[in-house]
Formats: C-alpha cells, structure tokens, sequence
C-alpha cells in the first residue's frame, strides 16, 4: 500500500514537471514568434474571410471555418466545438460591420486579450454604403466589390504581418499575388457586365445584398427585401417590381444561395400576368460560397459565377 | 472552466424559468414566453430608432420596456375575461405586427433581427466578461440571470402563502383578503425580467422550452407545490449539464442540446411517473381490472 503510494506521489511530480517543462517550451515558442509545428491556427467565420487567410498565409497558417457553405452568417448558430476553435486560435479573422450579428460584440471584447481582426476595418466612411437614416450601420456585404475586398486582402496582409513578423516577406508576395488575380477578376467582372446594354443592366435579387456590387459595376440594383432577412416584402414592392421589369423589357430575375426561392417567384408571375416574360436566370452567391472544392467554393470562382449568370440571363 | 461557466449559465438559466414556469403551468399561460420573444421586436426597433445603435444596452432597454407591455396586456385582457391562450396570441401578435411594420417602414436598409441584435447564444458566454474597476468579475450573463433569480426566489420566497393560493384559487385568495391583482402583475414581471435577461444571455429556444418543460415534469411527479417548484429547478440543472455533455458529443448547438435533454426527461417522467405515468396507469387498471374478475362470482 505505502510502495502505491509513494509512487504515486512520484508519479505525480513527475506529471507536474512534465507539464511544466511543456508550458516553459509553450511560452519559449511565443517569445520567438514561432508556431508550434510551423503553422499558425488561423479561425475564420466566412468562407470569404477564410479565403483571403488561406491565399495571404499560405503555408504558415492552418485555417478553420466557423460558418460552412451555405449558411447564413446573420443566423448562424454557434455549436459546441466551435468555443475550442475560437479558444484555440492564435488569431481570429471576421468579416465585421455586424455581418456576424452579436458575434461581433464577442469578438470586439476578445480582441483586449489576443489578435481578433475585422477584415473589413480598414475601410473609409466613404468607402461603404450606409442608409441616409442611419449612417452608423453600412451595409456589411462589401466583398461583392472587388476592389474592396482587395483593402480586406490588404488588411490580412498587415495583420498577419503584425503578429508574425519573420514572415513579413512571403505574407508580402502571397497578398500580391492574390491581389493581382483579384484585380483581374475586377476587370473582369467590369467588362463583362459592360457588355449588357445599360437600359437592361438590373439585377432584381430577393434580398439587398448586391449594394456595393451595383456601385461598382454600373449595375441597378433592386431588392424585394431590405437588408435584414427578417423583413417581410410589401405588396407595393412586388408591384414596382413587376411594372419595372415589364416597361424596361428584362429578361431575368434571379435568386440567392441563402434565402428562399418564394420571394422572387411572385414577381415572375406577376409579370406573366401582364404578358411579359421573366425567367430565373439563376441563383447568386450571396452571404456565403459555394460547396468547398467546387469552382464556386472559393471567393474568385463566387465572383465569376454570380458575373456570369448575370451576363447570360440578361445579354 | 469555459464549459462549467456555460453549464452554469445554463443552469441559471433553466431553474430561474423552470421555477416560475410553475406558476405559469397553474395559470395555463405557459407560452407566454414564446409570446415575449416574438412581442419585444417593436422594443428593439423602437430603440434602435432613438439611439442609432444596435449595442446591447439600448436593445436590452427596449426588449425589457415592451417585455412589461407584453405581460401587462395579457393580464389585463385576460382579467377582463377573454381566455388566457387568447390573450396570450392576441397581444403578442398584435405587438409582432407593429414591430414588422416599423422596420419596414424605418428600418429596411439595417439588419434589426432579434436573432442578430438581441439574442444571445450560450456557447459565447465565457468571453463576455464583466470587467467592474478592472477587475474580471466573470461572464456577464451569469450576473445578469444569476440577479434575477436571485430577485424572484426572494419575492416568491417571501409572499409564498400568497403566491399558492392565487395560482390555485383566486377567488378563495380574495376572499381572504389576499390582493389577487397585485400577485399576478408580480409574477408577470418577474417572468418578463427573467425572460429578457434571458434572452440577451443565451437565446430563445432555451427560454421558452425552460419556462415550460421543466415544470410539466415536475407537475407529473408531484402534488405539493414546493416540491413541485424542487424538482423544476433540479430538472433545470440536469438539462444544462447533461444537454452540454450532448452537445459537446454531438459538436452541436449547445441550447439546442439543452432542449433536446429537457424533452427527454419530460418523456421519461410521462412514462414512469410513479403516480400520473403512463406505466403506473396501466398497472393500476390492470390491477382494478383483476380485483373486479375476482370479485365476480360472489356478486352472482
């Protein structure tokens, strides 16, 4: 009994220097600003935040992805294991301007206590859309605006930067290489939508999130809803709508990844009703990408997808 | 020690509605808590509108203002004799709709859903921290429902007496000189504050399944209601420790889990309660069922 004893206590010592020793490595290893095993544990909420980490830290970071395809990021509940994934990160990437509702809150509070970043914080009044009545909360769907989301590349790049700086010089490249594709997809994405001759260039979405989309390529935008996908549609909405569609003779209304069909299939009929016709011209990513491994699971190949739905239906 | 403050929160959570959920199972008003989360939208934009944020605190002012609303109209429309499920459905569809058309009408280029501005989601709440002269105090939220639990056990805890015999039977209650009214609008805004803080700590669902599940079981398994009020808060505590160990074997939503276990307890307690179950039930039949074939012949 006595013999158990003893080596348990010993035993226990043992375990306790053990830790100890890991604990010392553990703070040596932040003292040199090196990750563990070579990569930092980089958590993300959107697939288009996690996008931009995964292209600027390259090799160095290891990203994980709170909200999955699909989903959307005003609704998204939260599950058990994402309280390790948010704990366990060296650093947290948001989307931000209350895109991720009260979430932000949390992560506002986090960032006293370790490097919690909104992509979207380098950005100028000027720069984001806002409603006249409240000018205090813009429209958080910046990323259908390249060039925007170029300054949230930008953002990354210094940020990541910031927290590691031995590997300032490949953040550095990974960001000009990723900013020269995304300046490419901006040219794109203006010439093509150019080619719709303006008296048709209307994009009619079932909920606002094409704000910054339609400022930057030249393009109306009209919405059955507001912002909020809480919002209900008014009867008058669906009326303007339709008379719309019918007096300037487009061809193609279209709906979104995250909010339901319904919406904008009353507008279709409405529209049959008066003898014009209207075909879905497609569905648009909005709020989040694609299925991960698809062409649309990434934020260049969402890009081109919704450009060139959009060119299609309504050339 | 983030898992035991959810634990904690949850727990917190599901006695402080799981103890007055009692009082509203006796007053058949036990959806008023699905009532509230819908009825405080008005609050939220109405708020919205005059601070020009959505921070919490003005939300929070704005749910908890119309949260008293709520209640005060439902007991004042169901004392003046319209039936308590349709004065529960009447005030807070009338409320919602308000709320649907003012954001419609002021607030359609911002996102005002209650999921997004006021609605709290329990696996936040080890981070939101409450600093006080800069000392870590702990989660927020903990305080919050921690307080107003604190406040009805103490108010229910004092007027007990009282409580009891109005919830079972006003009219005896005046009688003896007890004032009926004021009991009840105590009790409504007890369960408005606590549902409110709720809400802004650890979401809806949670809510409005504690306010209700906890206290059906408990009602199968006793008569007496102290006991009853018992075994609401300890069925509460269960759901929260055992619906954290769900989700986290699940890596599912951790109130979703919460209300999953609930249910299951009350499923439990419907079936093997010793006296109200449906097993006991069977038995005893069964039993009557023998005595009246034994008994047979010598009735001849």
């Amino acid at each position: 009994m006595a013999d158990a004893y003893v080596f348990r206590i010993r035993n226990g010592l043992f375990a306790g220097m053990l830790s100890l020793a890991v604990l010392l490595a553990g703070c040596g290893a932040a003292q040199t600003a090196e990750a563990p095993d070579g990569k930092w544990k980089v958590t993300a909420t959107t697939g288009m935040v996690a996008d931009i980490v995964k292209q600027v830290g390259g090799d160095h970071v290891e990203v994980t992805q709170l909200m999955s395809a699909g989903v959307d990021p005003h609704l998204y509940k939260a599950s058990e294991g994402d309280i390790k994934r948010i704990e366990d990160a060296d650093l947290i990437f948001y989307s931000g301007l209350h895109l991720e509702g009260k979430m932000v809150e949390i992560f506002e509070k986090m960032s006293k206590k370790k490097p919690v970043k909104a992509v979207t914080a380098g950005l100028s009044k000027e720069q984001l859309l806002a409603d006249p009545a409240a000018p205090e909360n813009p429209d958080p769907h910046v990323w259908f605006d390249v060039s925007l989301w170029m300054k949230a590349v930008e953002q990354v790049r210094d940020d990541l930067s910031a927290f590691d700086q031995a590997h300032k010089e490949v953040y550095a490249a990974n960001a000009e290489k990723y900013l020269a594709e995304l300046k490419q997809l901006d040219d794109y994405a203006r010439t093509e939508l150019a080619s719709i001759p303006k008296e048709r260039r209307v994009l009619v979405t079932a909920h606002d999130a094409f704000q910054y989309f339609g400022r930057a390529y030249d393009v109306e935008v009209m919405g059955l809803q507001g912002i909020s996908t809480a919002a209900e549609y008014g009867l008058k909405d669906v009326q303007t709508l339709v008379d719309t569609l019918v007096s300037r003779k487009i061809k193609a209304v279209f709906v979104e990844s995250s909010v339901p069909k319904r919406s904008i299939e009353a507008v279709v009929q409405g529209a049959a009703a008066k003898n014009h016709t209207v075909t879905i011209g497609g569905e648009l990513f909005s709020d989040a990408m694609g299925e991960p491994g698809t062409p649309e699971g990434s934020y260049i190949g969402m890009v081109k997808h919704n450009v060139d739905t959009i060119v299609n239906a309504l050339k | 020690m983030n898992s035991l403050w959810i634990m904690l929160t949850g727990a917190l959570v599901a006695a402080s509605c799981g103890f007055l959920g009692c009082f509203l199972i006796l007053r058949r008003m036990a959806m008023l808590g699905d009532a509230i989360s819908h009825a405080i939208l008005p609050g939220i934009v109405i708020a919205f509108l005059f601070s020009g944020s959505r921070e919490t605190l003005p939300m929070l002012i704005g749910a908890a203002v119309v949260g008293l609303l709520t209640v005060f109209f439902v007991q004042l429309l169901h004392q003046s004799g319209v039936k308590s499920d349709a004065a529960i459905g009447v005030t807070f569809t009338a409320l919602f709709s308000v709320g649907v058309v003012l954001v419609s009408l002021y607030a359609q280029q911002v996102d005002l859903d209650l999921d997004c501005v006021l609605y709290g989601e329990i696996a936040y709440v080890p981070w939101d921290t409450w600093e006080w002269g800069g000392m870590d105090m702990g989660p927020r939220a903990v305080w919050a429902v921690g307080g107003v639990f604190l406040i009805s056990l103490l108010v229910v805890g004092l007027f007990f007496k009282q409580f009891k015999l109005c919830s079972f039977d006003p009219a005896m209650a005046a009688a003896v000189g007890i004032p009926v009214l004021l009991f009840h609008y105590l009790l409504m805004t007890l369960v408005s504050l606590t549902t409110v803080a709720s809400f802004e700590s650890v979401g809806a669902i949670l809510v409005v399944a504690m306010l209700v599940v906890p206290g059906a079981t408990a009602y199968l398994l006793t008569d007496r209601l102290h006991v009853m009020l018992f075994i609401s808060m300890g069925i509460g505590v269960l759901c929260s420790v055992f619906g954290y160990m769900l989700a986290s074997w699940l890596d599912s939503s951790i109130a979703g889990a919460m209300t999953a276990v609930s249910g299951v307890l009350f499923l439990l307690a419907f079936l093997f309660s010793p006296r109200h179950g449906v097993v006991a039930k069977a038995i005893a039949q069964r039993r009557v069922r023998v005595q009246n074939r034994q008994t047979k012949p010598a009735s001849h």
